[in-house]
């Protein structure tokens, strides 16, 4: 067993939030046209006789392949066999689970869709996405609590670095759902998005493709700031500082703390779009790559604590261009 | 060759609250069915099921029972690997099918108290063993095996040298009554391997390790860890594939460093329903054909039910104490093999004796994910 010593790059990003039609918009972009329409995106024959979660999944996880290049015009994808499944996801099936205990108490088993069998584990959204387009590497489906996104990029990263995979299709995906709602004791809505991680080597050698993002660093650590300290090891050797800082503020204990004035850029995803759950990880690494590929200048950190459990969880990105360097922390301004 | 070493083990299951007296009931064949009690059974065709009858009023169901049985077993684990109760610097990796499912299914049509933050185990292993890095995997019935090759990575990657890796499922309606709706048969007992298999019956269980860099434990090494093949069909939803699960067993043996002829005991996924039974039993045909002799093989689902997720590593921790005692339990109720499984070592009647060094453990779940193991004695 070796271990691979090749960057792990960014090579496709997509995400998939109603009235969003672009990862800068989370940036704070002016909202181009109507957006993502669950209604019209996620009907056709593919996505029929699946649960909502895993045909949100579908859907972006075919835009980041395509935006990746590594789908081929006739649909088929560039290294298959070697290619990861990882998906983060806390509440995917927990609208048909409900559902099912209704049906049972009503009519009795006999009054459930065979085809709901599938959707009773929260691995049906990996399985679908594997089974669309042939995806036969470990298939992983991490659900673990609010930071699960990142969590997820973390065990795809492991997957190629200890030679499982070439390529992993991460997918951050929660649904709207009136159980949801419920659960999460706020309102709930589609907040999906895709990453696609793979070697260095493999994406700079495929032609019109760029390295969108070099992975510098993931993991998990006791706070934001023992993660941001981890992670500032990496961007000290990188020596471009850090220009964007992806942060839960309304959850952490960043939010409170007087220091935040003094950070660079710095952004709270769910300020914007209330409860992103098992997605947020996912939709940070999508915002980081968007910055990044605008240009923005130094690495882009991503956190998000967990102050009950003790822990937080962490992403450092860094352009696959030559580095630009950040401002420095002192005349830095929030753009919030 | 790496190899990490198994420290310690943890298991509950209907047969019993320990992984030794689990392995006893096994040998001694015992039945761990019980008239279903989580819910009506006015509402299913399916009558039995293989519980943990645990219940505080029994009849009536309760939440966080897979959460119970999880820092039950891990607890089981650590002692055994000589190992403090404190998780603060150790990683713990968990593999499930239904998470905390069944406590939300009461939440929801009986009002019971639960909060979103328990459906993963991080909250209760972080209460219990002050855990802070825990992960919950939701990869049906092939969890705990794939927790398991995910720990040994962490293990390469420097990340630790110790990882806790644990299964645990309690039976949710939603599953129950799904299966019920779908198995063509009415199966009230599992028969994995014989004819008579009428489909697959859930069980409850949990199940721990402790995995730690070769060495560096405490505690004399109950097994060795030689390597975890894990893979998917891309096939189907529900239904096994004879490719993937070859292919997993073929990167089992490849990441141990092993060939088919060096297994001399398999423990089979056995899930009782004839599609996957036909489907392992041809694979495996395939697999060890032209061994000079064949692997003993057993099926424990026969006794225990399905344990869904933590399936894999309460078969894994069973063939670690048949390694050791150089005895396999039977495959309970197996009387007349089906045709694909008529050239296997099936083990039947009672317990086979043999001196063993290696064998391989199978785990293959919905979504055509698998995931198999490969151990030897330490």
């Amino acid at each position: 067993v070796t271990v691979v010593r090749d960057d792990i790059v960014v090579s496709g990003v997509a995400l998939a939030v109603p009235g969003l039609a672009a990862a800068g918009e989370l940036l704070g972009d002016p909202r181009r046209g109507d957006g993502f329409d669950p209604t019209s995106a996620l009907a056709g024959r593919e996505m029929r006789n699946k649960d909502r979660a895993s045909r949100l999944a579908l859907w972006v996880a075919e835009a980041a392949l395509r935006d990746s290049g590594l789908l081929g015009e006739s649909g088929t994808v560039r290294g298959a066999d070697r290619t990861s499944v990882v998906v983060s996801s806390n509440l995917g099936n927990i609208d048909g689970v409900c559902q099912f205990t209704d049906t049972i108490a009503r009519e009795t088993s006999a009054g459930l869709s065979p085809l709901g069998l599938p959707q009773t584990s929260n691995n049906v959204i990996a399985g679908w996405i594997a089974i669309r387009h042939g995806l036969r590497g470990p298939n992983l489906t991490v659900c673990n609590g609010p930071a699960s996104g990142l969590d997820a990029i973390y065990w795809a990263r492991n997957l190629i670095l200890m030679g499982r995979a070439d390529a992993a299709v991460v997918v951050g995906v929660e649904p709207a759902a009136e159980t949801v709602t419920k659960l999460l004791r706020a309102p709930s809505g589609d907040r999906v998005a895709c990453v696609v991680l793979e070697q260095g080597a493999a994406a700079a050698a495929r032609p019109f493709v760029r390295r969108r993002a070099i992975l510098k660093h993931c993991g998990r650590h006791a706070n934001a700031w023992a993660a941001a300290a981890a992670a500032a090891c990496q961007w000290a050797a990188a020596d471009d500082g850090v220009g964007l800082w992806l942060m839960d503020a309304s959850t952490s204990s960043l939010g409170q703390s007087d220091s935040v004035r003094e950070l660079p850029r710095w952004l709270d995803i769910e300020a914007h779009l209330g409860p992103c759950s098992g997605a947020l990880g996912v939709l940070q690494c999508v915002a980081g790559v968007a910055y990044l590929d605008q240009g923005g200048p130094g690495s882009v950190l991503a956190t998000i604590e967990e102050p009950g459990r003790g822990t937080a969880a962490t992403l450092l990105l860094s352009s696959a261009t030559p580095a630009r360097m950040a401002e420095p922390l002192s005349r830095a301004k929030s753009t919030q | 060759m790496t190899a990490w070493d198994i420290t310690g083990v943890g298991a509950v299951a209907n047969l019993g609250n320990r992984a030794d007296e689990v392995f006893d009931a096994l040998c001694a064949g015992r039945d761990g069915r019980s008239p279903l009690q989580a819910f009506h059974a006015d509402k299913y065709r399916v009558k039995h099921a293989y519980e943990i009858l645990d219940r505080r009023e029994p009849g009536r169901d309760e939440p966080l029972r897979a959460s119970r049985w999880l820092t039950n077993v891990v607890a089981q684990a650590l002692a055994d690997a000589s190992l403090s109760e404190d998780l603060s610097a150790v990683p713990v990796l968990v593999g499930t099918t239904m998470r905390e499912q069944r406590s939300v299914e009461l939440w929801w049509r009986d009002g019971a108290p639960f909060e979103l933050a328990d459906l993963d185990f991080a909250g209760v292993l972080r209460r219990r063993f002050g855990a802070v890095i825990s992960y919950t995997f939701a990869n049906a019935c092939s969890a705990s095996l794939y927790a398991l090759g995910l720990a040994s990575d962490l293990i390469e990657l420097g990340v630790s040298d110790t990882v806790v890796v644990a299964g645990t499922d309690s039976i949710t309606e939603s599953a129950f009554g799904t299966m019920d709706r779908v198995q063509t048969e009415t199966p009230q007992e599992l028969r994995p391997f014989d004819v008579s298999h009428r489909g697959m019956l859930m069980g409850e269980g949990a199940a721990a390790v402790v995995l730690q860099r070769s060495g560096t434990g405490l505690a004399r090494a109950r097994a060795r860890l030689r390597g975890v093949g894990m893979n998917c069909d891309a096939h189907h939803a529900t239904a096994p594939h004879p490719e993937g699960i070859g292919a997993a067993v073929r990167a089992a043996h490849d990441r141990a460093g092993v060939q088919p002829e060096e297994i001399d005991l398999v423990m089979l996924h056995g899930s009782g329903t004839p599609r996957n039974d036909q489907t392992e039993a041809r694979v495996m045909t395939e697999v060890f054909r032209g061994v000079k002799t064949s692997p003993l093989m057993t099926a424990i689902k026969s006794m225990t039910g399905h344990t869904l997720g933590g399936s894999g590593l309460l078969s894994l921790i069973m063939a670690v104490a048949a390694l050791d005692r150089g005895v396999v339990p039977p495959v309970r109720g197996l009387v007349e093999p089906i045709e694909e499984a008529a050239g296997l070592r099936l083990v039947r009647d009672r317990c086979a004796v043999e001196r063993m060094t290696t064998a391989q453990v199978n785990a293959f779940g919905f979504g055509g994910i698998n995931a198999v193991a490969i151990l030897e004695v330490a």
